[in-house]
């Protein structure tokens, strides 16, 4: 257990470093997209830390949830712009409030291991 | 793969309680990079922007830019268009320049400021001599005759005369003041050497006509001798030139 999570956090370093020296910045239109796309990879690794808690995580679906609603964010958010509506909005939303009932399921079931011992 | 988008939080139905594995480990630090790589960009991105201008504001900047490079090119070609009238103005200054420069030869030439050059008479006249038995000349040449001798010269068409270097001028005198002759303000004593330039035959007939002036003064006794030159040099007026009483008229 304690290994996946230094892996992991190697990992997110590794990441962090990696973004750090990306030579090239997006342009302003472009931004939007990512932004989409980065709430949809958050709400996904805590979908998946909360399935984790609640033991039934599967990796499978876990990889192809966080790769699939990243790129689908960025997607819908790209052709709401082609259609003139702010599609990535509704991504914003969606995204967000999933975030947040993750992130109250996950205190829940931290608060109750806690108060188990 | 659309059927598999479905989140890994909407998946309770899977149960599957496994024990972490390896695969499962490295999947979570591929993941866990992929955040960081699109996290820390997007910060990037994001703080870039903020540094940057906005899109509005770039497109008043382009229009603004267009609007003084039109501007620009308008100034140059005026500038171009008032450098050529410049040029042709400098153009005409410099002409009348010129023209006066001319203008101020010419009148400094007519009021005998300037030495001139050409052909002419020479005139020499002398008291008579004194040797004929008297202590003194019986005659002295007089400021008339030199007067006359003047008159006669201009009246031939002389256009430059002086008396012993002395240049004679509109407003040159010729006055007895004994025992000299003044001229410009300057004493005189014979030999009187008179050089006018003019036609040299013209000059020289005018004085020797017969019962002309170079008769009358050598009946005189007063010694003449005219010879014609080829070229000879007035030397120009060298006293200062000014007029305290005359203004001219200022016409309406």
């Amino acid at each position: 257990m304690w290994l996946g999570v230094w892996l992991t956090l190697l990992g997110l370093i590794l990441g962090v470093i990696v973004g750090l020296n990306i030579p090239m910045v997006l342009t302003k239109a472009h931004a939007k997209y990512l932004s989409v796309a980065v709430l949809a990879a958050l709400d996904s690794v805590f979908g998946g830390v909360r399935a984790a808690m609640e033991e039934h995580f599967d990796h499978t679906i876990f990889l192809s949830g966080f790769f699939a609603n990243a790129l689908l964010a960025a997607g819908l958010a790209y052709i709401g712009e082609r259609l003139g509506i702010d599609l990535y909005l509704a991504a914003v939303v969606a995204f967000g409030v999933r975030l947040f009932q993750n992130l109250a399921i996950i205190r829940r079931h931290l608060v109750r291991g806690i108060k188990r011992g | 793969m659309p059927g598999v988008c479905a989140s890994s939080t909407q998946s309770p139905l899977e149960g599957k309680v496994s024990k972490v594995k390896w695969p499962t480990y490295l999947s979570l630090s591929l993941v866990a990079m992929i955040l960081g790589v699109l996290l820390v960009f997007q910060f990037r991105v994001v703080r870039y922007i903020e540094q940057g201008v906005s899109l509005g504001r770039v497109q008043e900047l382009t229009v603004e830019l267009r609007q003084l490079e039109k501007e620009k090119l308008k100034l140059a070609a005026e500038a171009s268009d008032l450098s050529a009238k410049l040029q042709q103005a400098g153009q005409g200054q410099a002409e009348a320049e010129k023209a006066l420069e001319g203008e101020l030869e010419k009148a400094r030439l007519l009021a005998g400021l300037v030495p001139v050059t050409g052909p002419g008479v020479e005139v020499t006249l002398d008291n008579p001599p004194a040797n004929r038995g008297w202590a003194t000349s019986l005659y002295v040449i007089r400021d008339e005759d030199l007067l006359r001798v003047v008159n006669e010269l201009r009246g031939a068409g002389a256009e430059a005369i002086s008396i012993n270097g002395q240049r004679i001028v509109a407003t040159s005198e010729i006055r007895w003041a004994a025992p000299f002759i003044n001229v410009n303000l300057t004493r005189l004593v014979p030999p009187y050497h008179i050089l006018a330039i003019g036609n040299p035959g013209n000059l020289r007939s005018a004085l020797e006509i017969p019962g002309g002036l170079v008769e009358y003064l050598q009946e005189l006794g007063v010694q003449v001798k005219i010879q014609a030159h080829d070229r000879l040099t007035v030397p120009g007026y060298n006293r200062p030139l000014e007029f305290r009483y005359a203004k001219p008229v200022v016409k309406e």
